[in-house]
């Protein structure tokens, strides 16, 4: 059984080694310091099962298993966390195990024999358990089997295309398979619709031009395609961007 | 100031709105309006004159009928909480009593009216409706204002002891972060297999730490202990962080046999660290200096800003540190934040010679 280990003190994931070298077939195959590092090296490393810090800097534990359960073959999750975290308690239902620190050995063993059970279906419902009110810090895309983060405060603008989402940001564009809807609710105030299929980040709207032949355009910074406004969110714009 | 509105806001979803308007619905809040209900019965019975039947059978009849008035008056009162709780107090207070009362005349018209229907002779002749209907409801209205004021009197004083239990808690918490103790506990418990020798003196700082916060709220130690808990708490963080947290301290000019109030100045630090390094990826540096004005001394805790500079700055701990900083010191004590672009400064200022 494969173990990847996320916890941003390095002497947490030092003990966790230890701890898991005296278990039969186990294998410690990396560690992170961090959601964002750990999210990269377990698409790549695929390992079975995952031992998740809650509070870490970047992007906390809930928001990495939150991104893990998109991919195909999302790995156990077990948490770890020094103290009840609130927000823990939607999740008690779908996670594997949460395990308090220190861990104890016997806890580590038991949590482990439950993530031999455990199926991409929990993972996949443990996703929705996270969703109400509370905002990821990265949208996540699957290319080509690993994971792709896009910092939402990065985000240029959103393009709703079939039934997907084409993320537009600083450093190119992902496609991301969600309701342009879902993501106008969950960072609300951060981007504004434009148009049927188009949010703008809020914070790079330059404001809005008229092109030759009458269309009305937003500027976004740094964006040189054209976003065309719609006549049924020019009011709220308009009132925006007076604002600016 | 940030903090401050931060610290406002707290305090404010702190205090839970008090409901002005009692639980009618609540067995103890049915209860009392019962056994009042009764009390009036009595003395409706006792009251002399017009004996027109023995006492006894006039006290079932008169608690059957003001009993039932009651807890009329208190399922009604009940089933409109939903409307009349948005109200003012003031406003809904007197909205709840002209209900109670118009519901008492209304009520005992009715009654008045079958009485003399059914010719039972329980209430009064046909002549005196409008007399028993008045006094019905002026009883009524005494009653029930002076029921209500006191209710809710109860109500708040209830209240008030939930918020400062909550309020003590709370400041305990601020003083002692669990995630703190756990997130210690499991240093050492990694660094007793690896480094017994770092374990052991772990423990020690952090029995120091533990005996200072749980010792008396207002119990005076000196500054250089005070800087001494400040180094074991930093060393602590220190091992859990490892090289994400930077520290420098220079604080040889501080006189360190001035007295000053146990853990004035360490939960700045820890601040310090939960809120500016903690977050931070690759972490930073927290800087402690310290230095003497005249008649006074000064001590500037600074640390970078966390990545989204979200305002969700501890405004208890802040507010908790100035209001110790009042008492002990009066106004000549001061707590300033300073917010800058990169890094977040906390200046304290505390004269020589304390008030106390």
């Amino acid at each position: 059984m494969n173990v990847f280990i996320v916890d941003d003190e390095p002497l947490a994931r030092e003990r966790l080694v230890a701890m898991l070298a005296q278990i039969d077939d186990v294998v410690v195959v990396g560690e992170a310091g961090n959601g964002r590092d750990a999210l990269d090296a377990i698409a790549r490393l695929r390992p079975d099962v995952v031992l998740l810090d809650i509070r870490m800097p970047v992007m906390d534990g809930l928001e990495v298993a939150r991104h893990l359960g998109t991919l195909e073959t999302p790995p156990a999750m077990v948490f770890c966390t020094a103290y009840e975290d609130h927000a823990l308690a939607a999740f008690e239902a779908n996670a594997v195990d949460y395990l308090v620190k220190p861990v104890r050995s016997e806890r580590l063993r038991s949590a482990l024999a439950k993530a031999r059970r455990w199926t991409g279906e929990h993972a996949r419902s443990m996703q929705s358990a996270l969703e109400p009110g509370r905002k990821r810090t990265h949208l996540c895309a699957r290319v080509r089997g690993s994971l792709v983060l896009v910092p939402v405060a990065e985000i240029d603008y959103l393009l709703a295309e079939d039934k997907y989402v084409v993320v537009h940001h600083a450093k190119g564009e992902v496609l991301i398979e969600e309701p342009l809807k879902a993501l106008e609710d969950e960072f609300e105030g951060r981007f504004v619709r434009i148009h049927r299929n188009c949010l703008v980040a809020l914070a790079k709207l330059a404001g809005l031009t008229r092109a030759p032949d009458g269309r009305l355009l937003a500027n976004v910074e740094g964006v040189t395609a054209e976003l065309e406004v719609s006549r049924r969110n020019l009011p709220v714009l308009r009132k925006l961007v007076r604002t600016l | 100031m940030k903090p401050e509105t931060s610290s406002t806001r707290v305090a404010q979803s702190e205090i839970s709105v008090p409901t002005w308007l009692p639980h009618f619905c609540s067995a103890p809040t049915l209860f009392a309006v019962m056994i009042v209900a009764e009390l009036v019965a009595l003395v409706v019975v006792l009251e002399p004159g017009m004996e027109s039947r023995p006492w006894l059978s006039r006290l079932g009849v008169v608690s059957v009928y003001v009993e039932w008035l009651a807890l009329l008056n208190a399922v009604i009162l009940c089933s409109l909480r939903r409307q009349l709780d948005p109200l003012r107090a003031r406003s809904g207070f007197l909205l709840a009593w002209v209900i109670s009362v118009l519901v008492t005349a209304l009520a005992s018209a009715v009654v008045c009216r079958m009485d003399q229907a059914l010719d039972l002779h329980l209430t009064v002749a046909p002549a005196s409706t409008a007399h028993f209907v008045f006094g019905n409801a002026a009883i009524c209205a005494l009653i029930a204002a002076a029921l209500l004021r006191y209710l809710f009197v109860l109500e708040q004083w209830r209240e008030r002891v939930r918020a400062v239990s909550k309020a003590r808690f709370e400041a305990l918490q601020a003083r002692i972060r669990p995630h703190f103790l756990f997130n210690s506990m499991n240093t050492i418990a990694s660094l007793i297999r690896t480094r017994p020798a770092e374990a052991e003196r772990t423990v020690e700082d952090l029995a120091d730490l533990f005996r200072a916060a749980l010792g008396a709220d207002d119990a005076l130690g000196t500054l250089g202990e005070e800087l001494d808990l400040i180094e074991r708490y930093l060393h602590i963080e220190q091992l859990r962080l490892g090289d994400r947290l930077r520290i420098e301290m220079d604080v040889v000019d501080l006189p360190r046999d001035m007295s000053v109030p146990r853990l004035l100045l360490q939960p700045l630090v820890e601040n310090a660290v939960y809120h500016g390094i903690q977050p931070r990826a690759d972490g930073g540096t927290v800087s402690v200096s310290g230095r003497r004005l005249p008649g006074a001394i000064e001590i500037v805790v600074r640390n970078p800003l966390p990545p989204d500079a979200a305002p969700s700055r501890n405004g208890v701990s802040l507010a908790n540190t100035r209001a110790r900083i009042e008492y002990h010191f009066g106004t000549r004590g001061e707590l300033r934040v300073e917010p800058g672009p990169e890094t977040y400064t906390v200046n304290v200022r505390l004269p020589e010679t304390p008030a106390q």
